[in-house]
C-alpha cells in the first residue's frame, strides 16, 4: 500500500539546515498496523505527514496504493487525502464552531456525499464509537477521551483505506486512552491499514510492527508477534 | 455545503461579536457613502437623456478660431432650416433662444397677469424634444407665427384647465415688447432632469419680425442661437459630423476661421464646457471626483475587513487545517471565505439601506436633488451589484491569504506570519490612513478658499443691492421710474442695466482700434450704474446727464486699457465710441477667470434690470417701499419679484460649496471606517498578547510600557501614511486651486494640521484600547494556558 524509498526532507532557515527525514524506506502493506517510535524532534511527525501527503518530500520517491505520488499537485493530494486517508491527531483538532455530528460529517461534504447518505453513515459511525448522545454538542462540551472518540468517527466516515494517528492517546489519561486503542485495533481488523506514531511503549504493543526513528533515520525495524 | 458554510459562518460571527460588528458598521458605512453617490451620480446622468430622440439628438456650434484661440458659440438664428434643406440626413432641425436668454416675461389674459420664463423655438421643437405635448399636435403648435404653448401650470394659473387655453388669446410683455398670441398646445410639467426649464414657447417667427431678421440665411452671420437637430433612423452620426464641419468653408470661401461642430443634446449637462474648440468636461468632473470617493471609502472599509480576518486567522486556523487534512480544496476553502464576506456586506447593505433613507434628507438639501430610494431595476441591480462586489473585494485577500497556508504549519500552531503577509497587513492600514489624511487636506482647502472667495474685495460692493427686472411703464420710461425710485426713504442709488452683472460673460465681441482687435464683454448701463455698485474710477469721469456728447460714451476697465496699451485713453474713439473714463478694476465673472476687458455703454434708455443700492439697517422697510411703489408705478403688471447681488454672487461658487459640504462628511466617514479598522486591530493585538502582557507585568512593566508596547507599531504606521499623504494631497488641492484665477496659497500648516488632526484621532482609538489591554489583572492572562 505504502512504499517509500530514500525518503529526505530538509528544513531549511536562515541560519541551519536541518535534516528532518534521511534516506528513510519504508514499505507498509495492506492491513498492517504500524507504530512509528522515537524521541521528539526524531521527524516521526515530518514521515506521517508526507505519508498523510499533508506535506512534500525534498528527496525520494513515494508511492501510494501502486502510484508516485512524489510530488503529485496538491489537488491530487487532496483528492487522494479525502478518498483514503483518515487523520487522527493527539489534538484531536476539531472545528470549534462545529457540533459533534458537524465535525463528523465533514469529509463527507468533500466528498459530495448527498445528505440523506450523510446522515445515516454519521449515525452509523457515532453509534458505533458510543457517541451517539453527544451528537449535537459541541467539541469544548466533551471530555478529551469523548471528543478523540469523535475525531476518530471523523477519521473513519468515510471508510479509508489508510489511518494515519499522530499520538493519538498523548492527551488522554490510560483508561480513555486504552479506548482509543481498542478502537484503532478494531478498525485494523476490520481490514484498514493503520500507522501510528506514538511516545507510549504500551499503545505500541497494538502495533504488528514498531519502527524506530532517531535523528531522521530508521534505527530499528522489528515486529510484535 | 452551502448549509453547512452558512452554519459555520453563523457560528463565527458568534464567536467573534467584536470583528463582526467592527466589520459590519465599517461596511455599512462604506456602502452607504457608495449608495448616496450612486443615487447623485445616476441623477446626474439621468439629465437630459429622456427625450425619445436622445442619440440622433444634436446641438449645432461654431468654433470661431481668434489669435487667442478658438471659441465656441452658438449659432446664426436662421441655420437651422438652412441646415435642414442642405443635409437630407437631418430629420427635424430647430432653432430655439438659449435657456435665461431673457429675463422674466409677463403674461396677460383675462386680467390675469403671471410671470414666466419664455423661450422662442421653431416649428419642430416638440417633434426633437419630448415634452409631453397634452394638448395640440407637435407639427401645428407652432406653425404659426401669432402661437403660444404653456405649461399646464401657466395654462391652469390662466384659465383655470389646460383644456380650456387652447385657442385663447395671451398678451406677453417684455420690457416695452408686447403682442398678442394665441394658445396652441399645453406641455405637462418638464421632468427635474431636464438643464432646460420653461413656461411658454413662443414661435421664432415673432422672434424674427421682431429682430427685423429677414427669411433667408446670411451664412457671414454668426449669434448666439441654440441649433438642434435631429437625424434620421439609421443616418452616419459620424459622417454627419464631418460633413457639417465642413459647410460654413464651402459656403464662405474667404472665412477659413469658422466651423460648425455638433454635440449629443444628452452631453450637454456634464460636457458642457469648451476649451479652444474641443469639448473640456463640464460637470462631469464632479461625477468622477465623487465617484472616485465612493469608491476609495468602500475600499477603506474592505480592508478593514481583510485587515481584522486576515489578523483573526490564527483564531481560525485549526479549522483551516482540518478541513485541508480532510481534503477539502482550495477552491471550496476561497468559496467558503468569499461567500462569508459577501453574507457579510449583504447584511451590512441592509443596515446602509436604512441608514440611506435617513440621510437622504439633508444629502437632497445640500445637492439640491430630489433622490429618493425605489424599487427601480437599475438601483436594486446597482446596489445588488456595489454590495456584492464590495464582498467580493473585502474577501478576496484573506480567501487567497487563508486557504494558501499549509496544513501542517497550521495545525502545529506555526503561522508565524510571512514577512509578506505583514507587510501586507501594514500597507492596507498605511493606505487608509493616507485617503484620510488627503480628505482632510481636501476639505480644509477648501474651506479656505471658499471663505476667501466670500471674503475677497470686488472691485465693487456687493452688499446692500437689490436686483429686479422692470416690466411695463417702469421698462418704457427708466428716467422718470429711476428719478422717483431714488427718493424712497431708504434707497441710496439706482440704476438699470440689460441683463445680469454678476455671471459668465464668454469670450465678449471683438473691439478694434488702431489694428488692434481684442475680444471685450459689455453692458448696457443707465445713469449711475458704476455709483451704485460702488466701482471707483481710475481717471476721466462716471456718466452723467449734464455732459451731452455727440456719439456713444463708453467707460472701459484697467484690463482693456492695458490689453490695447491706450496711452490717455479718456477721450479717445473706440469704435466711434467715446471712452470718457478708465474704471478700476472689478470682478465681473467669479474668482475662477481672470479680470478681462469690459467695457460699459450708456444707454439712458436701458432699464431691463433695475440694481438698487439700499441703505444699511434699512433693507426692509425700503423693500416694502419699493414694491408699493412698482405696483403704483405699473398698474397690471405682476408683483415685483427681487432678488439680491450677493446671492447672484455666491450663486457662481454652489458647486463648490456643494463639493467643500460633501468632502466635510466623507472624509468623516473615512476617517470613522480607519479608526473602527485600528481599533479592531488593537484590540486583536492585545488579546494575542495577553499572556505577554500578563508576564510582562508579573515582571514589574508598568501600565505605560505596556501601552507604548502595544500602541507603537499602529502609530508608527498612520505616522508614515501621513508622510506619504502630504505630497499627494498637495498635489491634488493644488490642481483644485488652480482652477481659481484668484485664490489663497497653501500653507504648511493646513497639511501639518490635517497631520494632527489624523494622528490623534487614531491615537485616541488605539490608547483606549491599550490602556483597556494594560490594566487587566496579570493572574486573569495567565491563567488561561
Amino acid at each position: 500500500m505504502i512504499k517509500i524509498e530514500n525518503l529526505e526532507k530538509i528544513y531549511r532557515t536562515e541560519e541551519v539546515q536541518t535534516k528532518a527525514l534521511n534516506n528513510v524506506s519504508l514499505t507498509v502493506s495492506e492491513g498492517e498496523f504500524v507504530a512509528i517510535m522515537g524521541p521528539s524532534g526524531c521527524g516521526k511527525s515530518t514521515l506521517l505527514n508526507i505519508l498523510g501527503l499533508l506535506d512534500e518530500p525534498d528527496g525520494g520517491s513515494f508511492a501510494f496504493a501502486g502510484t508516485d505520488v512524489t510530488h503529485a499537485p496538491e489537488r491530487r493530494r487532496a483528492e487522494l487525502r479525502k478518498k483514503h486517508i483518515g487523520f487522527v491527531f493527539q489534538s484531536f483538532n476539531l472545528i470549534e464552531e462545529l457540533t459533534v455530528a458537524e465535525n463528523v460529517e465533514l469529509p463527507l461534504i468533500y466528498l459530495g456525499v448527498g445528505a440523506a447518505e450523510r446522515k445515516e453513515k454519521v449515525a452509523k459511525v457515532l453509534e458505533k464509537m458510543q457517541i451517539m448522545h453527544r451528537r449535537n454538542h459541541f467539541p469544548q462540551q466533551l471530555s478529551g477521551g469523548q471528543q478523540q472518540r469523535v475525531a476518530v468517527a471523523r477519521a473513519v466516515v468515510n471508510g479509508p483505506r489508510l489511518i494515519l494517528a499522530d499520538e493519538p492517546t498523548g492527551n488522554l489519561d490510560s483508561s480513555n486512552g486504552n479506548e482509543v486503542m481498542e478502537l484503532l485495533t478494531e478498525l485494523n481488523e476490520a481490514g484498514t491499514t493503520i500507522i501510528m506514531v506514538t511516545h507510549s511503549e504500551h499503545d505500541a504493543r497494538y502495533a504488528h510492527r514498531v519502527i524506530r526513528l532517531l535523528d531522521g533515520q530508521v534505527v530499528l525495524e522489528h515486529a510484535h508477534v | 455545503m452551502l448549509q453547512h458554510s452558512l452554519l459555520l459562518i453563523y457560528r463565527n460571527f458568534k464567536r467573534f461579536k467584536t470583528t463582526f460588528f467592527i466589520n459590519l458598521v465599517g461596511l455599512s458605512v462604506g456602502l452607504v457613502g457608495a449608495l448616496t453617490i450612486y443615487l447623485w451620480v445616476h441623477d446626474e446622468w439621468s439629465f437630459d437623456r429622456y427625450h425619445a430622440t436622445t442619440g440622433r439628438l444634436f446641438r449645432v456650434l461654431e468654433n470661431q478660431r481668434t489669435a487667442e484661440g478658438i471659441n465656441t458659440y452658438g449659432t446664426a438664428p436662421l441655420l437651422a432650416e438652412a441646415l435642414a434643406e442642405e443635409m437630407p440626413e437631418i430629420q427635424y432641425a430647430a432653432v430655439a433662444t438659449p435657456p435665461n436668454f431673457f429675463p422674466g416675461f409677463t403674461l396677460v389674459a383675462k386680467g390675469k397677469t403671471v410671470r414666466a420664463d419664455a423661450k422662442f423655438a421653431g416649428k419642430d421643437f416638440f417633434h426633437i424634444f419630448s415634452y409631453n405635448l397634452q394638448q395640440g399636435d407637435a407639427s401645428q403648435v407652432l406653425a404659426n407665427k401669432t402661437a403660444a404653448v404653456l405649461s399646464q401650470e401657466m395654462a391652469a394659473a390662466l384659465f383655470g384647465t389646460a383644456a380650456n387655453a387652447v385657442g385663447k388669446t395671451v398678451e406677453w410683455q417684455l420690457a416695452d415688447l408686447k403682442q398678442t398670441v394665441v394658445v396652441t398646445g399645453v406641455f405637462g410639467p418638464i421632468p427635474v432632469n431636464s438643464t432646460d426649464q420653461f413656461d411658454v414657447v413662443l414661435s421664432f417667427d415673432a422672434f424674427k419680425g421682431i429682430m427685423k431678421m429677414g427669411e433667408s440665411i446670411d451664412w457671414a452671420q454668426d449669434g448666439p442661437f441654440n441649433t438642434f437637430v435631429v437625424l434620421h433612423e439609421g443616418a452616419d452620426a459620424v459622417r454627419f459630423q464631418t460633413k457639417i464641419s465642413g459647410l460654413l468653408q464651402r459656403k464662405l470661401a474667404t472665412n477659413k476661421k469658422r466651423a460648425l461642430l455638433v454635440q449629443p443634446y444628452a452631453d450637454i449637462y456634464l460636457h458642457g464646457e469648451y476649451t479652444n474648440g474641443i469639448p473640456s468636461g463640464g460637470r462631469i468632473e464632479y461625477v468622477q471626483l465623487f465617484s472616485a470617493i465612493a469608491v476609495f471609502i468602500l475600499v477603506i472599509a474592505c480592508i478593514n475587513f481583510m485587515n481584522l480576518a486576515t489578523a483573526k486567522a490564527s483564531r481560525r486556523l485549526k479549522e483551516i487545517g482540518v478541513k485541508k487534512t480532510l481534503g477539502a480544496s482550495r477552491f471550496s476553502l476561497v468559496a467558503h471565505y468569499l461567500a462569508e464576506s459577501v453574507l457579510m456586506s449583504f447584511i451590512a447593505l441592509l443596515i446602509a439601506l436604512a441608514l440611506v433613507e435617513l440621510l437622504l434628507p439633508q444629502f437632497n438639501a445640500i445637492t439640491s436633488k430630489q433622490l429618493a430610494l425605489s424599487f427601480q431595476p437599475h438601483l436594486v441591480l446597482s446596489a445588488l451589484g456595489i454590495t456584492l462586489i464590495t464582498g467580493l473585494l473585502a474577501g478576496s485577500y484573506p480567501a487567497i491569504y487563508l486557504s494558501g497556508l499549509r496544513p501542517v504549519e497550521v495545525l502545529k500552531g506555526q503561522l508565524a506570519g510571512s514577512v509578506a503577509d505583514l507587510w501586507t497587513r501594514k500597507g492596507l492600514v498605511v493606505f487608509q490612513f493616507m485617503l484620510s489624511v488627503l480628505f482632510i487636506v481636501c476639505v480644509w482647502v477648501i474651506q479656505r478658499q471658499l471663505a476667501f472667495v466670500e471674503s475677497k474685495d470686488l472691485g465693487y460692493n456687493r452688499n446692500g443691492i437689490m436686483s429686479f427686472e422692470a416690466a411695463g411703464r417702469a421698462a418704457k420710461q427708466p428716467k422718470t421710474f429711476l428719478a422717483e425710485l431714488k427718493r424712497l426713504p431708504g434707497v441710496v442709488n439706482a440704476s438699470g442695466m440689460w441683463g445680469s452683472l454678476v455671471g459668465t460673460y464668454g469670450a465678449g465681441r471683438p473691439v478694434e482700434w488702431e489694428g488692434r482687435k481684442i475680444l471685450a464683454n459689455n453692458l448696457g448701463v443707465n445713469y449711475d450704474m458704476l455709483e451704485t455698485l460702488g466701482i471707483t474710477l481710475k481717471e476721466g469721469r462716471s456718466f452723467s446727464p449734464q455732459f451731452r456728447a455727440d456719439t456713444m460714451q463708453i467707460i472701459v476697465n484697467e484690463a482693456l486699457v492695458a490689453s490695447l496699451g491706450l496711452q490717455n485713453p479718456v477721450g479717445q474713439l473706440l469704435d466711434n465710441q467715446r471712452i470718457v473714463g478708465v474704471a478700476r478694476d472689478f470682478h465681473y465673472e467669479s474668482l475662477h477667470e481672470k479680470v478681462k476687458p469690459f467695457i460699459f455703454r450708456l444707454e439712458p434708455l436701458t432699464a431691463g434690470t433695475i440694481l438698487v443700492r439700499l441703505a444699511p439697517g434699512r433693507e426692509q422697510e425700503a423693500i416694502g417701499r419699493i414694491q408699493q411703489f412698482y405696483a403704483a408705478f405699473n398698474p397690471g403688471q405682476a408683483l415685483l419679484t427681487y432678488h439680491f447681488l450677493d446671492d447672484d454672487y455666491q450663486a457662481q461658487y454652489v458647486a463648490e460649496r456643494r463639493v467643500g459640504v460633501l468632502a466635510q462628511y466623507f472624509a468623516g466617514l473615512a476617517i470613522l471606517i480607519s479608526c473602527l479598522g485600528l481599533f479592531g486591530l488593537t484590540a486583536f493585538t492585545a488579546e494575542r498578547r495577553r499572556k505577554e502582557i500578563g508576564i510582562r507585568k508579573v515582571l514589574g512593566a508598568s501600565e505605560f510600557s505596556i501601552v507604548y508596547l502595544l500602541s507603537s507599531d499602529l502609530t508608527k504606521l498612520v505616522g508614515v501614511a501621513i508622510l506619504l499623504a502630504l505630497p499627494v494631497s498637495y498635489v491634488v488641492v493644488k490642481q483644485w486651486l488652480e482652477s481659481f484665477e484668484y485664490r489663497i496659497s497653501l500653507e504648511y500648516w493646513y497639511f501639518l494640521g490635517a497631520g494632527l488632526v489624523a494622528v490623534s484621532v487614531a491615537w485616541l482609538t488605539i490608547g483606549a484600547q491599550a490602556w483597556k489591554a494594560s490594566r487587566t489583572n496579570p493572574t486573569l492572562c495567565l491563567r488561561d494556558e
